[in-house]
């Protein structure tokens, strides 16, 4: 809380920021429609300009003139794409695309004013203006087909008229419809209309009639242009709303009305803008949310706990008085409200943790870029869909993601997708495809990173983990065709030039899977030579509270996650064999390791060996039962991290907070299942080579 | 709030500007400690410690202090000055290692010494000995008729240093 300028600058610079991802974002969806040769939404473009128009804004008030210089000639381009003098073509992306590194780099620099910046920045308005003025020419009014009133073109807004003329031209029928609204909801029903007509029609405007109002409704016509039928349309409208009606063709040409001089509009509020796509709501989001600093959420979170406490003192209190006979009606109301606050409490927790929840849109974006600047540089053509942009997971997980998807789809273009020409011979599509999806399961976000390049030879992987020297010779050859490719996990194998020639991953894979580690996740990879690799990424929703079973181990009390948990059995030790120095058990036909927590953890071994539990845990498709002594129960438990002095223990992912100042580890699951499954193996294989 | 959280009402430094320190001074394992006064952020009734499997030796555990985790350590251990299990201490002070807070068990909190800087010997001019851990040795006045007590300084950012 230094200089509250500096604040203020450092809220702007965010907010700029943000606003350039938006932008980002937008355009890969441009980017996207242009190579499917389809029309770019209209709304696009709209939330593009308003990123554009925003940002140009707030630059001028921050005495950001350069990123004002590019904003405003961007605006002037994108209100010709608007408007549709101009088309997008790939000179126009070019120019988009360039726009966000430029922004990028403009808003870093430390003197906004930079006099050596000027040149670029006034080259770059240049290009943009060139393009801009190639204005095209109208070929016969469409307009002059229907009886449109000249008292209603005449308040047309320019960018009305735009879509009204390119609807008709795309044939679509102009529909009036008149309806009545309550004055004081007007704002809401509209809204209401725009989404129900979403799907069937695109409204174009809405002009107060001069008939049929009463002191608290007002009657509308709505102009709107369909492809659908009138009586479809009657259906859906009618009843509803009020009667529509077709505006009809005339047969004579009109004098239309003098065409107002083009003045880019501030706000297109009047824009018909189906803004449903959550990549959009960004921009969006700007107007109408609050920036938060998520140490103030982590306060709010750590205020929650100390309420908790409040109420088990609160319960307490009623369990003192409860076996006496005093104030015994005070005692039940005491309980009563005890309740209550209980129930807002957690009502005020999940709250909290539901703001912490952002769209992973937020990360895809930045992506965009990535692949295309990637597939640039390589000559290769790549086409990126993204589905689940809208899935939420929490803030913090969202900003550590950023780093690993960049370095797996730097992987997927540099290594995986071929060259167009490789492509023609293999029999595929051109154009390589880099798909994202993320979609939620159970209480995990899953995200995978899927190209459809060569693929991976599990050989060639386990060739080069036995050059660096990572791999006995010996110990590879029990390897499976899966365990091979998990080697581009270790570390070493990456960080050699060597293998950059081999389709297989290069780039720091086994960072990749140590940032996802850290954050509680799991991280597989499938691929299939000729075909291409898939990376999946399993990650928790939140990193901040979780369903987990708590157990007992030597007395202690331990939290395990039940994302990771499949089952608890009870253990029976005459059911247990020794194989190569591990314990093992079968269960429904299949082998199951087996891991001691107690002998694990170096806790003295407890002497009751019957009554204790094996729970199954599951990790991908590795599965692993730790014997615990009983288990206590399932709970929602808030993981706190362990403080740094404590980094460099292995097992643990946090610790949680009982109540009554009780505090339990929580299992860190990944963490235990790569000590037990990998650590071993590799130092196994280390040992032996040479 | 929790109870046993007791606060201490801890002054700051007086005399900063003469060069004087104000140091906490505690006992460990019989052993005198002084802790600069502007590091100790909490002096606590020590809430039930949670033992960490597999952490370093000074280490004992972890307590949930107004919802964050923190780490006790063991003052004697990180010093090396003893290896064997100890009774449950009297004692937590919650110290600003400057990254991290951190508990360090004490037996008793004696009382704050304000310490001219002549009665410091500091560890750079001693031999080397001292743990990394140790500012130097403060010398109390003695009164007469009593033998002179020495404080062990302990230099609070260096406490992280142990784990890294």
């Amino acid at each position: 809380m230094s200089d509250p300028r500096d604040n203020v600058q450092q809220e702007f610079l965010a907010e700029a920021h943000e606003l350039v991802e938006a932008l980002s974002r937008d355009l890969l969806l441009l980017d996207e429609a242009q190579h499917r040769n389809e029309r770019p939404q209209p709304a696009l473009i709209n939330e593009i300009f308003r990123s554009v128009h925003t940002l140009k804004g707030i630059a001028g008030m921050f005495g950001y003139r350069h990123v004002g210089a590019v904003a405003h000639a961007l605006e002037d381009l994108l209100d010709d794409l608007r408007l549709g003098r101009i088309s997008v073509d790939e000179r126009v992306l070019d120019l988009l695309f360039d726009s966000v590194e430029r922004f990028q780099r403009l808003l870093g620099l430390e003197d906004p004013q930079s006099p050596e910046e000027e040149a670029g920045v006034r080259a770059y308005v240049e290009a943009v203006r060139s393009i801009g003025h190639a204005a095209h020419e109208e070929q016969g009014d469409p307009l002059d087909r229907y009886a449109i009133g000249a008292a209603v073109l005449s308040v047309l807004t320019e960018y009305e008229e735009h879509r009204l003329r390119a609807c008709i031209r795309e044939g679509l029928q102009l529909f009036r419809l008149r309806a009545s609204f309550n004055l004081t909801a007007i704002d809401d029903s509209i809204e209401t209309l725009r989404e129900v007509a979403r799907d069937d029609a695109e409204i174009i405007t809405y002009l107060p009639s001069m008939e049929g109002g009463n002191e608290e409704t007002i009657e509308l016509v709505v102009l709107l242009a369909s492809r659908v039928p009138e009586h479809e349309l009657r259906a859906h409208f009618e009843g509803r709303y009020g009667t529509i009606e077709p505006v009809e063709e005339r047969t004579h040409l009109p004098t239309l009305p003098p065409r107002r001089t083009s003045i880019p509009s501030a706000a297109p509020s009047m824009a018909p803008a189906p803004e449903d796509d959550a990549l959009h709501a960004s921009a969006r989001s700007v107007a109408d949310s609050v920036r938060v600093d998520i140490r103030k959420l982590d306060h709010l979170m750590n205020v929650v706990g100390e309420l908790a406490l409040v109420r088990s003192a609160v319960n307490r209190i009623v369990d003192h008085f409860k076996g006496q006979s005093v104030h015994r009606q005070s005692v039940t109301d005491l309980d009563r409200v005890g309740r209550v606050f209980e129930r807002q409490l957690s009502e005020l927790r999940a709250g909290i943790l539901d703001v912490r929840m952002v769209p992973l849109g937020q990360v895809f974006g930045k992506l965009a870029r990535i692949v295309r600047q990637a597939a640039r540089e390589h000559g290769k053509e790549v086409r990126l869909v993204v589905t689940g942009a809208n899935t939420e997971v929490d803030k913090l997980i969202v900003e550590e993601l950023a780093d690993p998807l960049m370095h797996l789809i730097r992987n997927a273009i540099d290594h995986g997708i071929e060259q167009s020409g490789e492509r023609t011979l293999a029999n595929k599509r051109l154009e390589g495809t880099l798909a994202i999806n993320a979609y939620h399961k159970g209480s995990n976000v899953v995200i995978e990173v899927e190209d459809d390049g060569a693929g991976m030879n599990p050989h060639e992987v386990r060739d080069a983990a036995i050059a660096r020297g990572l791999l006995s010779a010996e110990a590879s050859r029990e390897l499976s065709r899966q365990e091979m490719l998990n080697l581009v996990f270790l570390p070493g194998l990456s960080t050699s030039s060597q293998i950059t020639g081999m389709s297989g991953r290069g780039v720091g894979m086994d960072v990749v899977k140590t940032n996802i580690l850290r954050m509680g996740g799991m991280i597989s990879i499938a691929s299939e030579l000729g075909t291409g690799t898939k990376v999946t990424i399993t990650l928790p929703i939140t990193l901040a509270i979780i369903r987990a079973l708590l157990v007992t181990i030597a007395s202690r009390t331990f939290a395990l996650p039940i994302t990771a948990v499949r089952e608890a059995i009870p253990y029976r030790p005459r059911d247990v064999r020794t194989i190569d120095g591990r314990e093992v058990m079968t269960l429904r036909g299949e082998t199951l390791a087996i891991c001691d927590l107690a002998r694990l953890f170096g806790f003295r071994r407890p002497s009751r060996r019957e009554g204790r539990f094996i729970v199954v845990g599951s990790m991908g498709n590795r599965e692993l039962g730790f014997v615990v002594d009983q288990l206590q129960g399932q709970d929602d438990v808030i993981i706190k991290s362990l403080g740094k002095s404590l980094s460099s223990v292995r097992g643990f992912a946090g610790a949680t907070d009982l109540g009554d100042q009780k505090v339990a580890l929580v299992l860190d699951a990944p963490a235990l299942f790569s000590e037990y499954f990998d650590g071993p193996n590799v130092l196994r294989a280390m040992e032996t080579s040479p | 709030m929790s109870q046993a959280a007791q606060k201490a009402t801890l002054a700051p430094d007086p005399d900063s500007e003469t060069g004087a320190v104000a140091m906490l001074a505690v006992t460990a394992d019989d052993e005198l400690y002084g802790f600069p006064l502007s590091s100790v952020r909490e002096i606590l009734v020590p809430p039930p410690l949670t033992e960490v499997p597999r952490a370093p030796a000074p280490v004992l555990g972890i307590i949930a202090v107004r919802g964050q985790i923190i780490t006790v350590i063991d003052l004697p251990k990180i010093l090396n000055l003893r290896v064997e299990q100890r009774a449950p201490c009297g004692r937590v002070l919650l110290v600003d290692t400057g990254e991290e807070l951190i508990g360090v068990a004490v037996d008793r909190v004696i009382q704050v010494y304000r310490m001219e800087p002549r009665q410091i010997e500091y560890a750079s001019a001693m031999g080397t000995e001292l743990s990394d851990y140790v500012l130097g040795i403060g010398r109390l006045a003695s009164t007469p008729g009593t033998a002179e007590e020495m404080l062990i300084l302990i230099d609070p950012l260096s406490l992280l240093g142990r784990f890294k």
